[in-house]
């Protein structure tokens, strides 16, 4: 029940907090990276350069974001939560003024040195933004529709701004991780019924609002021989790549149909499906089993929370990374219509894993803070 | 807040927010569970897709149904299955003039990807209020991505198909072409237009094989004595199917635009022309079915005949009576002309009439020429229609009727589409088997022994007629400089399978063929190497001459023949 002594002090040295950070959860983030180093590799055809280089170098500023993150007090990104949101939504409005046009779709913003993508950084804030709303607050409070209406519109608004992009992937990540919390916060299962059967019904209304393009997959998605050599030529050749594979696949760096280019985008969204063509059905397997730890990690640290804010926070990135594994390797092979979503800390590119590091910088400082209570307003208890 | 501090972690909490942790852990571990379940089905399904394979044939069985284009226009191939002219599916590109927004800016961008185009003529098409205007026709792929990429908003892909002929040329007076909006508008894809739906291609009775040697040949003919084009068919004489049949000049069906008029005129089915000695062959098996005489019937062929204003006369003359058999050998006109006489003009028309003469040959072609006949049908036309003069018919009728005289007596219509080896072809008798071998034997001598040697091709006892016709002036007089010379032709002549001719317009003579521009000097040859190449692939073997003895009535009539020239 109560652990040691010096976690009732609110205050934690430098040094004990570095002892309490988890290492393994380190290292095992870096075998998954690895993995990724390994396949940006064969992607080259043998070369360091143009893609591991630089994701190795991406992948450790990563680890140095998240120890930096993970060793700042959770009571101060509590505090800070509502603020990191606001900016994320000001981003969001502003990458709609005067973003630039990037692959179709207005989601950059250019700060010179690295193109911002304010949507990356709204997954963060809406997760830290939601978990401070309903820390503290009981079954009772949880229970009144009216206590959910701010919620709602603090998960619609950017999740408006995203889809008018467009960018359906994200828009869909935001609004599912965001149900994670309200799910663990208390939110009657029947409610959930309710927004469910409403979405449902609002199908309809919403194709009319989807791009051309957009409904283009998903008619391809559900039947994607329509057109082998147009919006369908992705998945085809994906399973095609995937089913050549087998049990063993064809070995390391002699996937064919990647490295003869029939597979598009196959050092971003499809690297799985190179993966699974050049290690086959068991580096398939094992790669998810790398992803299962990681979860299990995220849930054991979420389980282990005194506060609900750290609670809420650890699922929320969790749940975010879980919506990253399962989109991409969902998609490729064919369960879900395309969407532009990478493999979390394989696909190369470097937006999607610094919001990772920084979410799990975000978990490990719920992990390092686990013992400490933090008030209903989020006050230092120092009792 | 101060209540917290006074109690342990597990006791300070109030009831009613322990309750709520206790739900958020519950719900922790059902959201755990549910991840892994989502992680299930993805490892379940990639297990299908990449061991067991449960989607991987439907996605191979429709790739192929995706190639499969469904074209509207059937294609056309040769008997044995050779593409002549398929569809090739294409987009074309057009515009809605009314919804181009800036037709200045958009022409200019336009022009920079087909640069091809003409910036005045798109500005004002696009500047047009025409509800819909084609811009380009036939976009490769490329193209279209580029006009794709442009997105000028008002422009539009027509998807559509385009004729193509694999063989250019080869065939293109018998496969013919069509135009802009694939319809046909000559040749087979002209007569079959509304036929040629649906999946089945039309399978023509040409062999490529033998159209391309026939081809080869007719042009270096034309090159040899310079003459301005050519003629020539083979044709199955036990079917009337034609295994080819070329005019030249031809043209390219791909690029119809760069066909000249002369070109894209069909001399085997549209031109008709005096035939020229090669009548004699009709002259000689009207007479001899008819009765009126035998091979060695003789007639008198010293003198020139002198009708009216008119004079008949021979090239090389032998100024002494001759057979039947002789008068073919040597070409006499003379004689000829005293064997129509003898016959009567009445029962001349009736003979030709009898072998489709007198109408339009019913090939399946639209070019089809009327064959001009002489009315009233007087005394003078029945003298020089003996030897191929004051009756003009075209090419495809002297193949067709000669291969009726020599098959044992029986016309059937030339065709140009394959022929069920199974049922026969429809046949009318024209001459009795007798005639029939009289004549097969009476034009191997020709090839022996007179006009037409250079024919000859040593196992495949080609016999034939030469032909040399003076061309009708303008003046209605004839130019004695301008020749039709041809060769008709058929082998083996112990049991005819395949009639050739060939027919040369306005060769000259050369060196080589000491000035002559004769059928046997300029058609003759042609017909040798066409026999020669095209048997082999037919299936037939050479024999050796004693095996194949022409089969005749008369045994002695040859040898007398010859004594009698001699």
């Amino acid at each position: 029940m109560r652990r040691g002594g010096a976690f009732r002090r609110p205050e934690m040295l430098l040094r004990e907090k570095l002892w309490h950070v988890s290492w393994s959860f380190i290292l095992l983030l870096s075998m998954v990276a690895g993995v990724g180093f390994l396949m940006l590799v064969s992607a080259a055809n043998g070369n360091v350069d143009p893609w591991a280089s630089r994701q190795m170098v991406r992948f450790g500023v990563g680890v140095g974001v998240m120890l930096v993150v993970g060793l700042v007090d959770i009571r101060i990104w509590m505090k800070h939560a509502y603020a990191l949101y606001v900016i994320a939504a000001i981003l969001l409005v502003l990458v709609e003024l005067r973003g630039t046009i990037g692959m179709g779709a207005q989601r950059w913003i250019d700060l010179g040195f690295v193109q911002l993508q304010p949507s990356e950084v709204m997954k963060i804030s809406l997760v830290l933004a939601l978990a401070r709303y309903f820390h503290g607050a009981n079954l009772q409070e949880v229970g009144r529709p009216v206590f959910l209406i701010v919620p709602l519109l603090m998960v619609l608004a950017p999740a408006a701004l995203v889809l008018k992009q467009p960018d359906l992937g994200t828009a869909i990540m935001l609004i599912l991780s965001s149900g994670g919390i309200f799910w663990l916060a208390g939110v009657r299962i029947w409610k959930f019924a309710v927004v469910f059967s409403a979405s449902v019904a609002a199908i309809p209304v919403a194709w009319n609002f989807l791009r051309e393009y957009q409904k283009q997959r998903v008619l391809t998605f559900l039947n994607p021989e329509n057109d082998p050599l147009g919006s369908g030529y992705h998945i085809m050749q994906s399973k095609i790549a995937l089913g050549s594979g087998g049990l063993f696949g064809k070995g390391f760096m002699l996937g064919t149909q990647s490295h003869l280019n029939f597979l598009p985008e196959k050092q971003t969204d499809f690297i799985f499906t190179m993966l699974a063509e050049e290690l086959g059905m068991v580096g398939g397997l094992a790669l998810l089993s790398l992803y299962t730890l990681v979860l299990i990690y995220g849930f054991a640290i979420a389980y282990r929370s005194r506060s609900q804010f750290g609670r809420l926070v650890a699922l929320g990135v969790t749940t975010t990374f879980f919506l990253y594994v399962f989109i991409n390797i969902a998609m490729v092979m064919g369960l879900i219509p395309v969407v532009g979503v990478p493999l979390p800390l394989i696909s190369y590119g470097g937006t999607a894993m610094l919001t990772l590091m920084f979410g799990f910088g975000l978990v490990m400082s719920v992990y390092v803070h686990r013992d400490v209570q933090i008030g209903r307003r989020g006050a230092w208890d120092s009792g | 807040m101060s209540l917290f501090s006074l109690f342990g972690p597990a006791a300070e909490v109030p009831d009613a927010q322990r309750k709520s942790v206790e739900t958020g852990h519950v719900r922790l571990i059902v959201t755990g569970a549910l991840f892994m379940v989502a992680f299930s089905v993805i490892a379940g399904r990639m297990v299908d897709v990449m061991v067991l394979k449960g989607a991987d044939s439907q996605p191979q069985r429709r790739l192929a149904q995706a190639v499969d284009h469904r074209m509207q226009r059937a294609d056309i191939v040769d008997r044995n299955g050779v593409l002549l002219a398929t569809s090739l599916p294409t987009v074309s590109l057009y515009a809605k003039p009314k919804e181009i927004l800036d037709a200045g800016e958009a022409s200019a961008k336009l022009l920079r990807v087909l640069p091809e185009l003409s910036h005045t003529e798109v500005l004002n098409k696009l500047s047009g209020d025409r509800g819909f205007i084609y811009l380009r026709r036939n976009l490769t792929p490329r193209q279209q991505y580029d006009v794709n990429a442009l997105g000028i908003p008002g422009l539009y892909f027509e998807d559509g198909e385009r004729r193509v002929y694999p063989q250019g040329p080869l065939a293109s007076h018998v496969v013919g072409m069509t135009d802009l909006d694939n319809k046909g508008i000559a040749g087979i894809e002209k007569t079959f237009d509304g036929a040629l739906t649906g999946r089945q291609p039309l399978a023509l009775a040409l062999d490529l094989r033998v159209q391309t040697v026939l081809r080869d040949e007719l042009r270096r003919a034309i090159a040899d004595f310079s003459a301005v084009g050519a003629t020539g068919v083979v044709m199955d004489v036990r079917s009337g199917e034609m295994l080819a049949m070329v005019s030249l000049p031809d043209f390219d069906p791909n690029a119809p635009s760069t066909a000249t008029e002369e070109a894209r005129f069909n001399r085997t089915t549209l031109g008709v022309y005096e035939m020229g000695s090669t009548f004699k062959l009709f002259n000689t098996a009207a007479a001899l079915d008819a009765g009126i005489a035998s091979p060695e019937s003789m007639f008198d062929a010293t003198n020139p005949i002198q009708i009216s204003r008119f004079s008949i006369s021979d090239y090389h003359s032998l100024k002494r009576p001759m057979s039947v058999a002789e008068i073919l050998v040597h070409s006499s006109n003379v004689g000829s002309a005293k064997m129509a006489m003898s016959l009567g003009g009445e029962r001349q028309k009736e003979f030709l009439g009898r072998l489709g003469m007198l109408r339009p040959v019913a090939i399946e072609l639209p070019e089809v020429g009327s064959p001009l006949v002489p009315s009233p049908w007087r005394e003078i036309s029945t003298m020089t229609i003996s030897y191929g003069h004051g009756m003009a018919v075209t090419p495809l009728h002297l193949a067709s009727g000669v291969g009726a005289l020599i098959n044992g007596g029986w016309f059937r219509q030339p065709t140009l589409l394959r022929q069920d080896s199974q049922t026969p072809v429809p046949a009318r008798r024209v001459v009795d088997d007798r005639t029939s071998k009289n004549m097969r034997k009476m034009m191997r001598m020709v090839v022996e022994e007179g006009t037409g040697g250079k024919a000859d091709v040593p196992g495949y006892q080609v016999g034939g007629k030469t032909g040399t016709a003076e061309k009708a002036g303008g003046a209605g007089g004839y130019r004695t400089k301008s020749l039709l010379s041809s060769f008709v032709g058929a082998f083996p002549m112990s049991d005819p399978r395949y009639v050739v001719l060939v027919m040369v317009d306005e060769p000259h003579g050369t060196k080589e063929s000491f000035g002559y521009a004769t059928g046997g000097w300029v058609a003759a040859p042609p017909v040798s190497r066409i026999v020669a190449q095209i048997a082999p692939m037919l299936g037939i073997g050479p024999v050796l001459e004693a095996q194949a003895a022409i089969p005749v009535q008369k045994a002695s009539t040859r040898e007398r023949a010859i004594v009698a020239v001699e």
